[in-house]
């Protein structure tokens, strides 16, 4: 007997005529079961190529990364991990190497037996120089072997895992083998598919040289196809300042030069260069975090917001706030940026000694260590709001903060009972370590008298949520895979944060933009940091 | 903090015997006088995020009413809320309502909770509530919490073991929720519990344990069809069996046939998981192959494209918790052929595979530890009050439950 009671639809809509299959062919629809998990996407058969594979990276990053996403389920079983480089190794070694890695690195450990044996059987190891023509033939012929026995269906993520001066060669060489293209435009072996790769920070080394590596870049692969990380933005700011700000009726409106006096951006980290002695040298605090994380995160904070939440629409509104970041003259680096070098101090209960007697340093080095900046965006938006931007090693306190300062009221209504000015309004946004949100302001202190102190609104994520949250290479790992380069920076963002720093670059190099400070390791700077904000009646916040 | 870790008693427990809500709630209240006293003098302190200079942090995500029958699972209760770490509520409240009792109407026991914050060096406190609530006051349990609800934060009410679906007292606690949590394999009458869930649903978000047991399951079987190829054979899949766990024959009623230890409803979980599947590629019921017995029922359904067998049946197994399931297995037929795609759980893990297009049992490992009540709670206190995809499910399952104790056509 056929049911016919009313509850028998369990779809709750309808259709009575069963038309077959016609038009769209069902594996271009959405996965109905996906709808609603919690898991909402999910990395597409692929192959991962770790150039460079036996390196750091790789140990502490890459693969307990993966390991970890494997174990979330955002990995299909055909994924497949190909590791490619010089060191003599079999595959079994290979394996080993990389549990040893996720057995020591990993936020999950030790790695479960089941779970890695399965996931083992998608590694593979090929041996070769990453100069030598034959090794990427080989390569290709590898990876159509992949794509037919595993299902990867000729999707390819390359990640170059080695130093950026190795990337033209490693790019030139994909190229020639056949492999940068996606599969549409392939020679040979498998026609479908995508074909995307990874690079790493930094991006260059002033304009000049970012422009050289795009355009390098750019010879062989598609914009669309280069995904740049820098793992600031993997972490979960990008998406809560997005929403704390897109989300919310009650900030946006004030999120301008109306009610926005300043904003104070940190990015203070406690230790020194770490062994980095000869990198750090050539690079200096303007290059290793200004260039990408600083002006990033000041460009997340000030975009206007997205037609849609979008990776072009992102990033198109994060160019509009660094282009209207004018680039300064001599004399505006002069007056408006500060460079520090610690000398030796104390630093959480340690003894520091100065940068100059790092090893690999140079005894005479004028890199600078700490760097504040005076910025201006000209926009309608925030024309008049100056930014500040700090960053420095051997500060007091490893913090990295974004911290709004508003403009005071009006009248100073509390003057005849002796208040002459409260405080103004400050909005700050952690980023690390205890992310979260803090709101300053003035309230009367209970009793007869009229006193106003301010006192703190406090939101933090780890006491609202605490779930952990993902390693941002996992999250940007999975975001190549399923091709959302949202967190990902764009070619003309790197120009253009160059376009922005090399005027400074130059002017502090001809000496024109201003002496450079010493200060002592587990101080917040050199004086003239505080003195470029006292001049204009502001202060920095003790984070 | 992980789940389980060992938390530190903030305060010392307060208990008072034949006390008056007023009271509770006046000692609720010096707890953060106390504290926000001992603080007075942060406020010249530079400005800062992370309220260094606060001795705690309260925890701000919201109220938890439980409700349990006797003294002995408030101490369940009491011990998974332990385990529950940084994901607590900023105050739970337990509740033990006595009605047969004339002894004095209210006891009360509060204590206070702090631990670590994983990623910074603060700590976060809560408070619980233990209240028995005896006589006449026990018929009104919803004027008794109300006035020890932290004010603007949501609340969810969490009601372990079979609730009372027809008690008024019920009703009134779940008007004062926006979230009630229940864990459907404890219900003694399924289908009745089901259905009358689909109608709480209507004034309340509903969140179900069993639900939240399935999370790996749904993940699994929606992994198989991410992949563009296989999911061509979606449409056409011809056969659903699942095989969910029982606890060994010795062990059971032998007069219930759906009855297991520990787990009233074992076949809650199978329910669930196929009225998922059925509203999500639109199936529909229609002929009853064999009726419920012995947990074990075979359905026809009307599919899109194609009629669907649905077999559910018992494994007995003293290896996972009743009810849990063991085996997932979907048959379709593409144009390459026959397809199948499988799960088999067997203890901590399982094995996924997938036989379709000419390849071979394309297999993988992974892992499927059972859930802690703790975590699942958690899981659920931290999602979405409305779950669409679970409201379908249910009343879906409700459907599926009642068609397979039709006769058989």
């Amino acid at each position: 007997m056929a049911t016919r009671a009313a509850d028998a639809d369990m779809a709750g809509e309808r259709r009575r005529t069963r038309p077959r299959p016609g038009g769209t062919a069902p594996e271009a629809r959405p996965n109905p079961l996906r709808e609603g998990l919690r898991l909402e996407r999910m990395a597409e058969p692929c192959t991962m190529i770790i150039c460079g594979a036996t390196g750091d990276l790789t140990d502490r990053k890459l693969a307990p990364a993966l390991y970890n996403t494997l174990l979330g389920g955002f990995l299909p079983p055909e994924f497949t991990v190909v590791g490619f480089a010089r060191r003599e190794l079999s595959e079994k070694d290979f394996r080993d190497h990389l549990l040893e890695s996720i057995n020591e690195h990993s936020r999950n450990r030790p790695v479960k037996d089941a779970i890695w044996e399965s996931f083992a059987r998608g590694i593979e190891y090929h041996r070769g120089d990453l100069d030598d023509a034959a090794a990427y033939v080989e390569l290709a012929k590898r990876l159509d072997r992949i794509d037919r026995d595993r299902g990867t269906a000729g999707n390819r993520l390359f990640y170059l895992a080695v130093p950026p001066n190795l990337y033209p060669e490693i790019v030139n060489q994909l190229d020639r083998a056949g492999l940068a293209a996606p599969g549409a435009r392939r020679r040979t072996g498998s026609k479908r598919g995508w074909t995307r790769v990874i690079i790493e920070k930094p991006f260059g080394w002033d304009l000049a040289s970012a422009r050289t590596l795009n355009h390098e870049l750019a010879e062989v692969f598609d914009e669309e196809q280069i995904y740049r990380i820098d793992h600031y933005l993997g972490k979960e700011t990008v998406q809560n300042m997005a929403v704390f700000r897109f989300g919310n009726g009650l900030f946006e409106p004030i999120w301008n030069r109306r009610y926005i006096d300043s904003v104070q951006i940190t990015v203070a980290e406690t230790v020194g260069v770490e062994g980095r002695g000869e990198f750090y040298d050539q690079t200096g605090a303007l290059r290793d975090i200004v260039q990408n994380h600083g002006l990033q995160l000041m460009a997340v904070f000030a975009m206007d917001p997205p037609v849609e939440f979008h990776a072009e629409d992102l990033r198109d509104e994060k160019l509009k706030v660094l282009r209207g970041v004018k680039p300064m003259s001599p004399a505006e680096v002069a007056a408006n940026t500060v460079r520090g070098q610690y000398v030796s101090g104390w630093v959480e209960g340690e003894r520091i000694s100065s940068y100059r007697d790092e090893p690999e340093v140079r005894p005479d080095s004028e890199t600078e260590t700490f760097v504040a900046l005076k910025l201006g965006i000209d926009s309608w938006r925030w024309a008049g709001v100056p930014f500040y931007i700090r960053t420095g090693k051997t500060l007091p306190s490893r913090v990295t903060e974004i911290a709004v300062q508003f403009k005071r009221a009006p009248l100073t209504l509390f003057a005849r009972a002796g208040v002459s000015q409260v405080e103004p309004n400050v909005l700050a946004i952690r980023v690390q370590p205890d992310e979260g949100i803090l709101l300053r302001f003035g309230a009367k202190v209970p009793g007869q008298g009229l006193q106003i102190r301010s006192v703190n609104m406090d939101f933090r994520y780890g006491a609202s949520f605490a779930v952990d949250s993902p390693d941002a290479y996992e999250t940007l790992l999975l975001d190549a895979m399923v091709g959302d380069p949202s967190l990902f920076t764009r070619d003309d963002e790197v120009e253009r944060a160059w376009e922005i720093l090399d005027p400074i670059l130059t002017a502090w190099a001809s000496g024109e933009g201003g002496p450079l400070h010493f200060y002592a390791a587990g101080s917040w700077g050199p004086p003239a940091a505080d003195e470029l904000l006292e001049r204009e009646g502001r202060t920095w916040r003790k984070p | 903090m992980r789940f389980g870790e060992a938390e530190s008693l903030a305060t010392p427990m307060w208990e008072e015997r034949d006390t008056s809500v007023h009271a509770v709630a006046a000692h609720l209240a010096s707890l953060w006088d106390a504290s926000v006293a001992a603080s007075a003098d942060a406020a010249d302190a530079e400005p800062v995020v992370g309220e260094k200079g606060m001795p705690h942090a309260r925890a701000s995500v919201l109220n938890l009413i439980v409700t349990v029958v006797d003294g002995e699972a408030a101490d369940r209760v009491v011990h998974t809320l332990m385990d529950l770490g940084v994901r607590h509520p900023s105050r739970a409240i337990v509740l033990v309502p006595q009605p047969g009792s004339d002894a004095h109407p209210i006891d009360a026991r509060i204590s206070t909770h702090c631990h670590d914050v994983a990623t910074g060096g603060d700590r976060v406190c809560y408070e619980e509530v233990v209240l028995t609530v005896r006589g006449d006051a026990a018929a009104h349990l919803s004027g008794v919490v109300a006035p020890l609800l932290i004010h603007d934060l949501p609340t969810s009410v969490w009601w372990p073991g079979d609730p009372p679906f027809a008690d008024p007292v019920f009703d009134q606690l779940v008007e004062m929720g926006d979230h009630l949590i229940v864990d459907s394999s404890d219900f003694r009458e399924l289908l009745d519990g089901l259905r009358r869930l689909s109608s709480v649903r209507r004034r309340s978000g509903v969140g179900d344990l069993v639900w939240e047991r399935l999370r790996w399951w749904q993940e699994l079987t929606a992994q198989f069809f991410d992949t563009p190829r296989f999911r061509r054979y979606l449409p056409n899949l011809s056969r659903l069996h699942i095989r969910y766990a029982t606890a060994p024959a010795a062990s059971r009623r032998a007069e219930d046939h759906e009855v297991a230890p520990g787990v009233a409803a074992p076949m809650s979980q199978a329910l669930l998981y196929a009225g998922w599947i059925a509203t999500r590629l639109g199936w529909r019921r229609h002929r009853t192959l064999e009726p419920l017995a012995d947990g074990r029922f075979h359905l026809r359904l009307e599919g899109r494209y194609e009629m669907v067998d649905l077999l559910v049946e018992p494994t007995e197994t003293d290896t996972v918790r009743p009810g849990e399931l063991l085996s997932v297995r979907l048959a379709s037929v593409g144009e390459a052929g026959a397809a199948q795609f499988i799960v088999d759980r067997d203890g901590d893990g399982a094995t996924v595979a997938t036989n379709a297009d000419g390849m071979t049992a394309l297999l993988r490992r992974v892992a499927m530890e059972p859930p802690s009540e703790a975590e699942l709670l958690s899981s659920q206190l931290t999602m979405d009050v409305v779950d669409p995809l679970y409201e379908d499910a249910l009343r879906a399952a409700a459907i599926l439950l009642a068609s397979a104790r039709e006769a058989a056509a």
